[in-house]
């Protein structure tokens, strides 16, 4: 007997693993509506929103493709379904708006969600930025990696749009669904015009910033709204043209078409033409140089007393 | 033919005893976790003191074959049905009840595998200019994986040996061929435990296990290798290239009937920093005549019908 590989050699019909389960009646009760419930009424309710939440929340994770397993070579070990979703790379062309004013825009996107990073490289009228984010740290790039080697680039922080450039991890369909799915019980579900929708407080990082997501009839996530205190925080965002726009064909679905606004104004409006889903490597180590800015930043706050963020458990990779 | 009354109920009754009997077998242990087993029973050592690392090592099967250990080696511990997490950032992964009602595919499955072996935080920090070339070679790895053609799998890839005798002043570590995640031919190493010091580097010709030497570290056997040949990748899967001058640490240490190993691999040339395998556990054989059989010679068919860049 011959030693045999296990690759895929032949094209396949696309399968979605982790078939989306029909909700047929995703939801039983709009949460917040309605009398208080007390004592067991009150404990019924409470289990039958933890259903609803899970029903919808596992849902729109099979719509996207993110629950996933396999028994290949596992013999008697049969694991659960697992969320599958760390890093992507996408790219593709369209339209931001400057001051108003439409400006063509190519844009390469790398992010990861364990940690969290994100490297947006954008060519707007022909000017070229790369805006990085991790976890904490926020800074920009004259070249992908620059600052990590001496000579090599620089890397300049950008701390104030920390919060700003993280967000927009947790606003792609995957990270509404992980998000939500760590928010646990503060995250409610409801219908709104048949659809099935969800709302939840962000944490960490983006605390104060409260996310609503609306589901399709397929459980895919068409859209998301972000308010927060701050106005800068605050968008709507349309996701469409689902499928599977990798290369290596993952059974991952993407949203081809995005269009931003923020308060009614618009602010982009892209076109996907790759989305390399399978776990690429990418990667965001923190620059040497922002690290210790941030740290002038940190011991400046100390010294007038306000409140310091939890800078010093990030670690380098 | 007849049978009489006799033969029949006779029959009957053998059938009857043979449905008792296998309703009262034990039903197979199915897991739902992939967490390396705790240690048990005591450790073994040699005249000199030191752990006795000796014995076949595949107690839990072939560190590299089956989904559920490559997510482990990746660092992606599922505990239950309803945790797990990622060993080197602490990160919680979600679980989710498996779908009853899908249908499982070969391609579904393959692609799911493909993402599962890729989920886990630790990855090795290259140079900036070598991301592009990572991203790649892991994108193609049909074309680009040094494995393809059933070529050895090399250190530190190959990841726990399956054998190990340990002598006094050397090691015999051995990894039979074997298909599943990579397909390999059988590798051998021996590696002295006398003391010795490493060739120059300039002076050795590069090869696929390097020149190892190993020395004890308290009760951790340490291995140290260079001299490698650049034609391998140091990671499961991943595209991990790496130079000639890659240095590897192995840690090998015994608990009981575990065996945790870890590498770390230093390559200035392309990496930025030194980078640590997530701990691979291997348990011993439970059988203490065990053996390693013969392992089949590895054949190379696929390659030429794949039509697409859907890879391992």
């Amino acid at each position: 007997m011959f030693v045999m590989r296990t690759k895929l050699f032949v094209n396949s019909a696309i399968v979605i693993a982790g078939c989306a389960i029909a909700i047929a009646s995703p939801v039983s009760r709009v949460a917040g509506k309605g009398k208080p419930a007390t004592g067991s009424a009150a404990q019924s309710g409470a289990a039958s929103d933890a259903a609803d939440r899970a029903k919808v929340l596992r849902a729109a994770a099979d719509a996207l493709g993110m629950v996933r397993w396999s028994d290949i070579g596992g013999g008697a070990t049969h694991l659960p379904g697992i969320d599958v979703i760390n890093t992507m790379e996408f790219s593709g062309t369209g339209v931001s708006y400057v001051a108003g004013q439409p400006v063509q825009t190519e844009f390469r996107v790398e992010l990861a969600y364990n940690p969290p990073g994100m490297r947006v490289q954008t060519v707007r009228g022909g000017t070229a930025s790369i805006q990085t984010v991790r976890e904490n740290y926020a800074w920009d790039e004259s070249e992908p990696g620059a600052g990590l080697i001496p000579g090599k680039g620089m890397a300049t922080a950008q701390m104030a749009a920390a919060k700003e450039r993280i967000l927009q991890l947790w606003i792609l369909p995957y990270g509404v669904v992980k998000a939500a799915l760590a928010a646990g019980d503060k995250t409610v579900v409801s219908k709104e015009n048949g659809n099935a929708v969800f709302t939840f407080p962000l944490a960490g990082a983006v605390a104060g910033v409260t996310v609503k997501a609306t589901l399709d009839a397929n459980n895919l996530i068409t859209r998301v709204e972000t308010k927060s205190d701050n106005p800068a925080l605050n968008t709507e965002t349309e996701y469409s043209d689902y499928a599977d726009h990798g290369e290596i064909a993952t059974d991952i679905k993407s949203p081809a078409h995005t269009v931003r606004t923020q308060g009614g104004r618009p602010v982009m409006d892209l076109q996907v033409k790759t989305w390399d889903a399978n776990n690429p490597y990418v990667v965001f180590p923190v620059p040497s140089a922002v690290k210790a800015g941030n740290a002038k930043t940190a011991a400046a706050r100390a010294s007038t007393g306000a409140l310091l963020a939890a800078d010093g458990s990030v670690g380098s990779r | 033919m007849g049978f009489s009354i006799k033969t029949i109920a006779a029959g009957i009754a053998v059938c009857v005893c043979c449905v008792v009997a296998s309703a009262q077998s034990p039903a197979p242990v199915r897991r739902t976790d992939n967490v390396p087993p705790k240690p048990s029973g005591a450790t073994p050592r040699t005249a000199d003191g030191h752990p006795d690392l000796t014995g076949v090592w595949n107690g839990i099967g072939d560190t590299l074959n089956g989904v559920p250990n490559q997510m482990a080696n990746d660092g992606i511990y599922v505990e239950s049905e309803t945790s797990a997490h990622d060993v080197f950032s602490g990160a919680r992964i979600f679980t989710f009840p498996r779908n009853t009602n899908r249908v499982p595919t070969n391609a579904a499955d393959e692609r799911a595998a493909a993402l599962l072996r890729r989920v886990g935080a630790n990855r090795p920090l290259y140079m900036p200019e070598y991301w592009q070339r990572v991203r790649d070679l892991d994108a193609n790895a049909n074309d680009e994986d040094p494995t393809n053609n059933c070529m050895p799998a090399g250190v530190p890839r190959a990841g726990i040996p399956l054998y190990i005798g340990q002598q006094p002043g050397s090691l015999i570590f051995i990894y039979p061929g074997q298909g599943g995640l990579i397909a390999t031919q059988t590798m051998y190493r021996m590696v002295p435990l006398d003391g010795r010091q490493h060739t120059p580097l300039q002076d050795l010709d590069g090869t696929y296990t390097g020149e190892s030497i190993a020395h004890w570290d308290g009760d951790t056997l340490v291995v140290d290798s260079w001299g490698f040949t650049s034609n391998t990748w140091f990671g499961q899967i991943g595209g991990y290239f790496h130079s000639e001058d890659m240095h590897v640490i192995e840690r090998f240490h015994r608990d009981g009937n575990t065996l945790t190993w870890t590498a770390t691999i230093e390559d200035p040339q392309v990496l930025l920093e030194p980078w640590t395998t997530t701990p691979r556990v291997a348990v011993l054989n439970a059988n203490p005549h065990a053996v390693l059989p013969e392992s089949d010679p590895c054949s190379e068919r696929d390659l030429g019908h794949i039509v697409t860049k859907e890879h391992h």
